[in-house]
């Protein structure tokens, strides 16, 4: 398994805006790139040997979390639109790297959930809690789904956007990031 | 009401996609039943499915029919997708 991805998807999100890769062989800079990508991830999978079934539902996380940084960021990329897609599988243990550069889970939930204190706050809600808003409507149970399954299939996912960070398996737990990063990123292993 | 779920994918994942097959769906096959018309949703074949997409799908039709059932469910991203939105979109079927 290559586990250089992970440096790479740092590397993609932390660099200036100036100097991101966007020769990247993992740099979608439109949905329709990365859905097409996504597609052969779950076809690729099979390949190596997982089951269908499990193929089918990193492929759906992988949807959501792509398709999250898409359209909630719609006309509102900071700097650089599109995201950071990389995965790899060996047969037996396999990673899902997805990053981008956007506004972030505060910066997408502070118009629909008022009084969000900060990045913290808003990781838990989007993972955890209903949210009732006209702004959103049913927005935001890709999280809700992810983190159901990361716990039901015993996968580790570390989820960072601004200066929060997710660590989940059977529990969450939110923590002060090491490193700001503006946008999200989130990397799989299963 | 038989809905084949197939006949608009195998793989349903974005939520702007379920939200142009609903559109079509309000503009053809539901157009003219009342709401007291019995749906049955079937998911046979269907490879993935994602809260986003079912969503916009599922659950608009759960909303406007009185008498909805789901049917071929075995799917594991199809049953992981339900329980979601049983539990954060108040689907009652």
């Amino acid at each position: 398994m290559d586990t250089n991805l992970e440096k790479l998807g740092y590397q993609w999100i932390t660099a200036t805006s100036d100097s991101v890769d966007v020769e990247s062989e993992y740099y979608c800079q439109t949905k329709d790139i990365f859905e097409a990508r996504n597609d052969r991830m779950s076809e690729e999978l099979i390949i190596r040997g997982m089951d269908d079934g499990l193929a089918y539902l990193i492929y759906a996380i992988a949807g959501e979390l792509g398709n999250n940084s898409f359209d909630h960021n719609i006309g509102n990329w900071p700097n650089v639109m599109g995201i950071f897609y990389a995965f790899d599988y060996d047969g037996k243990n396999g990673i899902l790297v997805i990053a981008d550069r956007g506004i972030g889970v505060l910066g997408s939930l502070k118009n629909a959930v008022s009084n969000l204190k900060d990045d913290k706050e808003a990781l838990e809600i989007a993972f955890t809690k209903k949210i009732s808003s006209r702004v959103l409507e049913n927005r935001g149970n890709g999280l809700k789904f992810i983190k159901s399954n990361v716990s039901e299939k015993n996968f580790t996912l570390e989820f960072i956007s601004g200066n929060a960070k997710a660590d989940l398996n059977h529990d969450m737990k939110i923590s002060e990031a090491e490193q700001l990063i503006a946008g999200c990123l989130a990397i799989l292993k299963f | 009401m038989k809905i084949e779920i197939i006949k608009y994918g195998d793989k349903l994942v974005s939520r702007p996609s379920g939200r142009e097959v609903f559109l079509s769906m309000e503009s053809n096959i539901l157009k003219d039943l009342s709401n007291d018309e019995p749906i049955e949703i079937d998911f046979a074949g269907v490879k993935a499915l994602t809260p986003s997409w079912a969503d916009e799908v599922i659950t608009k039709i759960a909303q406007r029919f009185k008498k909805v059932s789901l049917v071929n469910t075995e799917n594991m991203t199809v049953q992981a997708t339900l329980k979601t939105l049983r539990e954060y979109s108040d689907l009652k079927v």
